[in-house]
């Protein structure tokens, strides 16, 4: 009873903040036309959301990738620990 | 794995990476990009290592080479800097819009990201997935 309840609920907040986000996205912003009209003779990429990704906002791309390379790295060091520290033993 | 599901990856593989890389190659001109294709090339190597056993897999892909794709992610990580700091102002942009040949820069930021991308989740596979061989020893 108490779980049908909480996900009522939660199913309820999200509808609230579902149409709250509905309003936002009416509203057009001088960014958004700036994209939309230049991104063809600004960047030459047909795919405008690749241009915002690669080209508008390039520097944010680039911190993904670090992100994720980051991650690999991590991921790298923990599942080889092994192996690594079997390796500094040698040396 | 049973012999449909090897003879099925046999074929499916070359055709996914083929798709994987003509989604990156792609990516200013339709739908996609570097990292949905990255992500393509390198599901091409998980149905591998689903569908194979270890040594069939080692055949191929040794400990060593994974190990070197560590240099390749990051000597791509360099260029998409490079290009992104340094040949920035529109020194390439080849510009005929809706030709594959356009969108300056973008085509080979595509490229280098799909290979950090690609490069990075075949680590992050090969390595979660050696320590399940290493640990169990059975085929699965």
């Amino acid at each position: 009873m108490k779980k049908t309840i909480s996900v009522f609920v939660a199913i309820g907040f999200f509808l609230i903040i579902l149409t709250a986000v509905g309003s936002f996205s009416e509203q057009k912003t001088e960014v958004q036309e700036y994209y939309t009209k230049n991104a063809i003779e600004k960047t030459g990429s047909a795919n405008i959301v690749n241009a915002i990704v690669w080209d508008f906002r390039s520097y944010d791309t680039l911190g993904e990738e670090t992100v994720l390379f980051t991650a690999i790295i991590a991921i790298f060091l923990i599942a080889h620990k092994k192996s690594i520290a079997e390796k500094k033993e040698d040396d | 794995m049973d012999a449909i599901i090897k003879t099925t990856t046999r074929l499916l593989v070359p055709l996914i990476m083929v798709f994987g890389f003509y989604v990156s190659l792609h990516g200013h001109m339709s739908p996609g990009g570097g990292f949905p294709g990255g992500v393509i090339l390198a599901s091409a190597f998980l149905l591998l290592v689903i569908a194979f056993t270890e040594k069939e897999v080692e055949k191929h892909f040794s400990e060593i080479k994974i190990g070197d794709l560590k240099s390749v992610a990051s000597i791509s990580l360099l260029g998409i800097v490079l290009l992104e700091v340094i040949v920035r102002p529109d020194i390439l942009h080849l510009q005929t819009p809706l030709t594959l040949w356009s969108g300056g820069v973008t085509i080979f930021l595509n490229l280098f990201g799909a290979v950090v991308v690609a490069s990075g989740l075949v680590i992050i596979v090969y390595s979660l997935v050696k320590e399940e061989w290493k640990s169990k020893k059975s085929k699965w």
